[in-house]
């Protein structure tokens, strides 16, 4: 598939990102199943464009705000503990009907787990992939992958120190396997910093990767920064970047 | 076996010819230096799943089970998501919502129209 870039559409310089050039088995496979399902009415052309649609347009937002607001109201956090699927329709999430025009592949048992500040929650799904998609959108590439999923339950804090996350000992882990009976959400710790804050605020800061439970919020941390450290020992003489050429000159 | 089981006692020609790792997209990708992790059909898949299950045609746990079943037996080898596409075809086969012979044709039908210059 050929793709051309114009001026003002992300940059006319930027050479065109490489496809798959060849139809593959599976390619056409998904084609043939879903146009013999519409042909037997099993659903609507325009039901699966608009479950696509919404599948890849979801994004972790309404999950921070469910954060957000459970540091806020004490009572809100009692109901959500009490009866998540109940409280998310409290910010407009109902889990029955979330896109507003069917009923999608997820459940109506949602647990959210609360972090303390001796026990850290994160989830997983170790058969596939399981995510609460209502609240955190699409799940991430790594989630999915057999590292993440086989590992995660046996050796937690080796992974999460990969994700740059150390817990002190005295700090418990606690892993949710997800499954298709009941999805998972992490309450994370409020941090220090952000008193008298708002929701808009604090919603921020809880981005994606705190809810999963392999991040911790930080004031100054959002999903739009990306903070990186300089190299300590940078390879002299074989930097590719521009900076990074300047910074081994140094 | 439980009743959900069943789905594993059977095999589809046409699925079982169609179980080659060398197609999958974890082998495709880099070899035309494509960093997307997943193939341009996953999230079609995907939205096919919430489909079936919206209309009742197919419900989520029970496409689920099945899912399970095959992952662990006839689609051992195949990794996601062809798997998980390869799951769905054969449930699908075994519940009678589609014939082995009309996804053959329909398949043969599509590559000729996307292969067509």
């Amino acid at each position: 598939m050929s793709h051309a870039h114009t001026p003002g559409n992300g940059g006319a310089d930027h050479p065109a990102a490489p496809m798959v050039e060849e139809i593959t088995d599976f390619e056409v496979l998904e084609i043939a199943v879903r146009e013999l399902a519409i042909e037997h009415g099993l659903f609507t052309a325009e039901d699966h464009r608009r479950f696509t649609e919404w599948a890849e347009s979801i994004g972790p937002a309404a999950g921070s705000r469910l954060v957000a607001k459970a540091w806020t109201d004490p009572a809100f956090k009692a109901r959500l503990l009490e009866d998540a699927v109940k409280a998310c329709k409290e910010i407009g999430i109902d889990w029955a009907e979330p896109t507003g025009f069917g009923t999608p592949s997820d459940y109506m048992n949602l647990r959210v787990l609360e972090d303390t500040p001796t026990l850290h929650h994160v989830i997983v799904c170790t058969l596939c992939s399981c995510y609460p998609r209502p609240l955190l959108g699409m799940s991430p590439e790594w989630y999915r992958t057999t590292n993440y999923r086989r590992r995660l339950v046996r050796w937690p804090r080796q992974v999460l120190a990969e994700f740059g996350l150390i817990l002190p000992p005295e700090v418990e882990v606690r892993v949710e396997d997800s499954n298709q009976k009941c999805r998972f959400m992490v309450l994370p710790v409020r941090p220090e910093g952000t008193e008298n804050w708002t929701e808009e605020q604090l919603a921020e800061i809880v981005t994606r990767d705190c809810m999963i439970g392999v991040a911790l919020p930080r004031p100054g941390r959002t999903a739009d920064v990306h903070p990186m450290h300089k190299a300590r020992r940078p390879v002299k003489g074989q930097a590719h970047s521009g900076e990074a050429a300047h910074e081994s000159k140094k | 076996m439980s009743p959900r089981n069943k789905v594993a006692r059977g095999r589809f020609a046409l699925l079982e010819a169609l179980k080659n790792r060398d197609k999958t997209w974890n082998a495709l990708a880099p070899r035309y230096g494509v960093s997307n992790p997943n193939p341009p059909w996953k999230s079609s898949l995907i939205a096919m799943c919430d489909c079936l299950d919206a209309g009742g045609a197919l419900p989520v746990l029970d496409r689920r089970h099945a899912e399970d079943e095959l992952a662990d037996s006839v689609y051992s080898d195949i990794p996601e998501p062809e798997r998980q596409l390869l799951a769905l075809a054969h449930t699908m086969l075994s519940r009678g919502l589609i014939t082995e012979s009309d996804l053959a044709n329909r398949m043969r039908a599509v590559r000729a129209r996307l292969e067509a210059v």
